[in-house]
């Protein structure tokens, strides 16, 4: 099976982040690293590799920086990578994102693509739907479990209330939550293989884009303005002197939380 | 000149970090219960599951050739390793390591002592220092008498770390009188604790301890030889020498973890009104600790790097013991002072620290002895003022 994996590098979660000057999400400075929830798609190829045989490709759309993240998605056991790459690509909404997506995974011709179910920057959760829809093949999205069954797939979709079953003939894109296994640990033998294994570089041209069709030239959208979420005001304090239930009441009721 | 590291020191790096964030910080707080209960922090076999985790992804062995399943990782990335460790106060440590000097072993030998001490089915201790024999290791008294094919072990031995746990003992005696320590008058020997050695725990002001072993006749038969007759200080001096880049190597984790604790409390401790962070005599605090950590860091890099490259590190080897280990006694006692009573608590790590890191300016060769050799080798004319720079 020729799996290709959606691999976005976003400035890591878990310290400051902000957006630069034009509005953009600031990666110069930040601590980049591989989108979390593509590291379970990783993992799932990979396990879905280990059974079905095939080969397992990651997929870039980024910066030069974006190369370490694709180092790293490497030495996890992937065999190659392709890397979208091109200045005009800067700004780009999410409808260009998955028309370069979409044009990149046309020359890789994948049975199976597997993707996040969202990232942790622009958390838009759309991708793997534009991207389905751009190629013309189906889209099971956010699942918290994948089975191969020949050119079947089986996924389940996890919601609010429990879980959906949907299946689709490959070729197919699957987005996944979190849920779905646990990433491994990047070998120390994976590590080490990871440099000699091949990065293929596309630019624009290579994809039959032009520069105006992507970037800040080609954006559906255009971010005007951003504001820091205010700090959360301190909460009211209910203290229970006999009365403290009524006043609870009164509170949420006139919040309508009841 | 070029100070960063390569994508595979970064690579390494990052999966030793992100393995002792998520498998071995969340111990730490129960480390710290347990140890106030007088009870070992981290219990044997907790330690040896989190070892076969990190073996699954082949994390295993750091210095251990690739035919025995290590990793025979260049020194650098070793070193990076342990800082990466040192940032943990729960005693871990990746497995699939044996001493240095057992890889001198035989063949039989190696799958009687050396396998398995990798693999961690044996517990190996390494024993030179005497009551009478310390910094002057060449003094020891331990003798070691031919009888036919055995030898015929008597003394004693103090301060052996794992002493009391281990199932065996390389231990080096003196094994004829006639000739230098040094020179083909000691030996060491394989010995197992069914031979007939005895230990006794020695309580100290840190965490676990050493043991003494008692050596009263003890036969141990002539194939448990190490390496040849006479070799036996030799091969006590590369054991010593083995850790000099890495005890250091962990401190520096150990002073990044407690300075970044330092400056979080710096900043959000207040005292008169306002943060201890805008007092001067606390930023100075913070200034010198981050300087004196960049000084030990680079210093022990040039170790590891001149380990690598194949030349003597000796000399660079005992500036970054020295300097670590003075660096981080220095850098944890900063940081106590500005935790004020809570860093006396056994409620953080802090005295544990203060405790556990004081042993560094002691064992593997004292202060003192470091000094004794970097400063011989200049005097002597070994080495050049500049090392490889000069
Ligand atoms: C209307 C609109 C306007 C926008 N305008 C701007 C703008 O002006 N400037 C700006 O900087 N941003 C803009 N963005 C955000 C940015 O374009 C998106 O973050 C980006 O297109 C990818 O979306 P996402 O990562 O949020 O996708 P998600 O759908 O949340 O990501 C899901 C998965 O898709 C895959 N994926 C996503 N992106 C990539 C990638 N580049 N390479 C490989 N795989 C990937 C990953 O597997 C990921 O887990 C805009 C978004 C929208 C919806
Ligand atoms: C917890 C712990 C674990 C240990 N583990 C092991 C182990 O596994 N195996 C093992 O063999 N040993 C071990 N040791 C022993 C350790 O190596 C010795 O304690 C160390 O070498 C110092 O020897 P000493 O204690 O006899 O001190 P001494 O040699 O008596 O020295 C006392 C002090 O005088 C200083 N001094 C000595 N001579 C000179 C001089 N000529 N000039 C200036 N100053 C001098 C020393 O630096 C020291 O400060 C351990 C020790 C401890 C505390």
């Amino acid at each position: 099976m020729n799996i290709v994996v959606l691999v976005k590098q976003v400035p890591d979660s878990g310290s400051e982040r902000g957006l630069a000057g034009d509005n953009t999400v600031e990666r110069q400075s930040a601590n980049n690293v591989i989108n979390e929830m593509d590291e379970y798609a990783i993992e799932e190829a990979l396990r879905i590799q280990a059974a079905e045989g095939g080969e397992v490709t990651i997929l870039t759309m980024g910066p030069e920086r974006a190369a370490e993240s694709i180092r790293k998605a490497l030495s996890m056991g992937p065999d190659k990578a392709v890397h979208v790459i091109d200045d005009a690509l800067h700004g780009s909404c999410a409808l260009s994102t998955s028309k370069v997506l979409a044009a990149a995974l046309g020359t890789l011709n994948p049975d199976l693509v597997i993707a996040g179910a969202e990232s942790t920057d622009g958390r838009v959760q759309v991708m793997p739907h534009m991207i389905a829809e751009r190629l013309g093949i189906a889209a099971l999205t956010g699942a918290r479990k994948l089975t191969v069954d020949g050119g079947t797939l089986t996924i389940e979709r996890q919601t609010e209330e429990g879980y959906e079953v949907v299946t689709a003939a490959t070729p197919a894109v699957v987005s996944v939550w979190d849920t779905i296994n646990e990433p491994r640990y990047p070998s120390f033998k994976g590590i080490m293989a990871a440099k000699k294994k091949p990065v293929q570089t596309l630019a624009l041209a290579d994809l039959g884009i032009e520069a105006g069709e992507v970037g800040f030239a080609g954006a559906s959208s255009e971010v005007v303005e951003h504001a820091k979420r205010p700090p959360r005001q301190g909460g009211q304090k209910v203290a229970d002197d006999g009365n403290g239930g009524a006043a609870l009441v009164e509170f949420l009721s006139s919040e309508k939380f009841v | 000149m070029d100070f960063s590291l390569s994508d595979e020191e970064k690579a390494v790096r990052e999966t030793a970090r992100t393995f002792i964030r998520k498998e071995v910080m969340p111990l730490e707080q129960e480390v710290l219960r347990r140890e106030r209960a007088h009870e070992p922090g981290l219990r044997l076999d907790e330690l040896r599951e989190l070892q076969g985790k990190a073996r699954a992804f082949g994390f295993w062995g750091l210095a251990t050739p690739e035919e025995y399943g290590g990793m025979d990782l260049p020194a650098v990335m070793q070193s990076l390793i342990w800082t990466e460790i040192g940032r943990s106060w729960v005693p871990f440590r990746f497995g699939g390591e044996a001493d240095n000097i057992l890889f001198f072993a035989n063949e039989e030998q190696k799958a009687e002592f050396l396998v398995p001490t990798i693999e961690g089915e044996r517990i190996s201790c390494f024993a030179i220092t005497e009551p009478g024999a310390g910094s002057d290791a060449a003094n020891i008294r331990m003798t070691a008498r031919r009888d036919g094919d055995d030898w015929v072990l008597d003394g004693e031995k103090t301060f052996i770390t794992n002493g009391n746990d281990a199932d065996f003992a390389i231990v080096v005696a003196v094994s004829d009188r006639d000739q230098d320590v040094r020179a083909g008058g000691s030996t060491a020997f394989l010995v197992d604790r069914s031979m007939g050695w005895r230990s006794e725990f020695i309580p100290t002001m840190g965490e676990g301890g050493p043991a003494s072993l008692v050596f009263d006749s003890v036969r141990v038969p002539g194939r448990n030889v190490l390496g040849e007759v006479g070799q036996g200080f030799a091969l006590g001096m590369q054991w010593i020498g083995k850790g000099r880049y890495i005890i250091p190597s962990h401190a520096v984790g150990v002073a990044e973890r407690a300075l970044r604790m330092a400056i979080e409390h710096a900043n959000t401790r207040e005292t008169f009104g306002k943060t201890l962070s805008t007092n001067q005599a606390i930023q100075w605090m913070i200034a010198d600790s981050e300087t004196e950590l960049e000084a030990a860091r680079w210093l022990i890099l040039r170790a590891a790097w001149t380990v690598d490259q194949g030349t003597d590190a000796r000399h660079a080897s005992s500036m970054a013991k020295l300097y670590g280990a003075r660096m981080v006694n220095d850098v944890v006692d900063r940081v106590l002072q500005i935790h004020g009573g809570m860093g006396y608590t056994r409620e953080l790590p802090i005295e544990r620290w203060y405790r556990q890191m004081r042993l560094l300016r002691i064992f593997e060769g004292t202060d003192e002895m470091q000094r004794l050799i970097i400063s011989r080798d200049l005097l002597r004319g070994y080495t050049e003022i500049g090392g490889h720079l000069a």
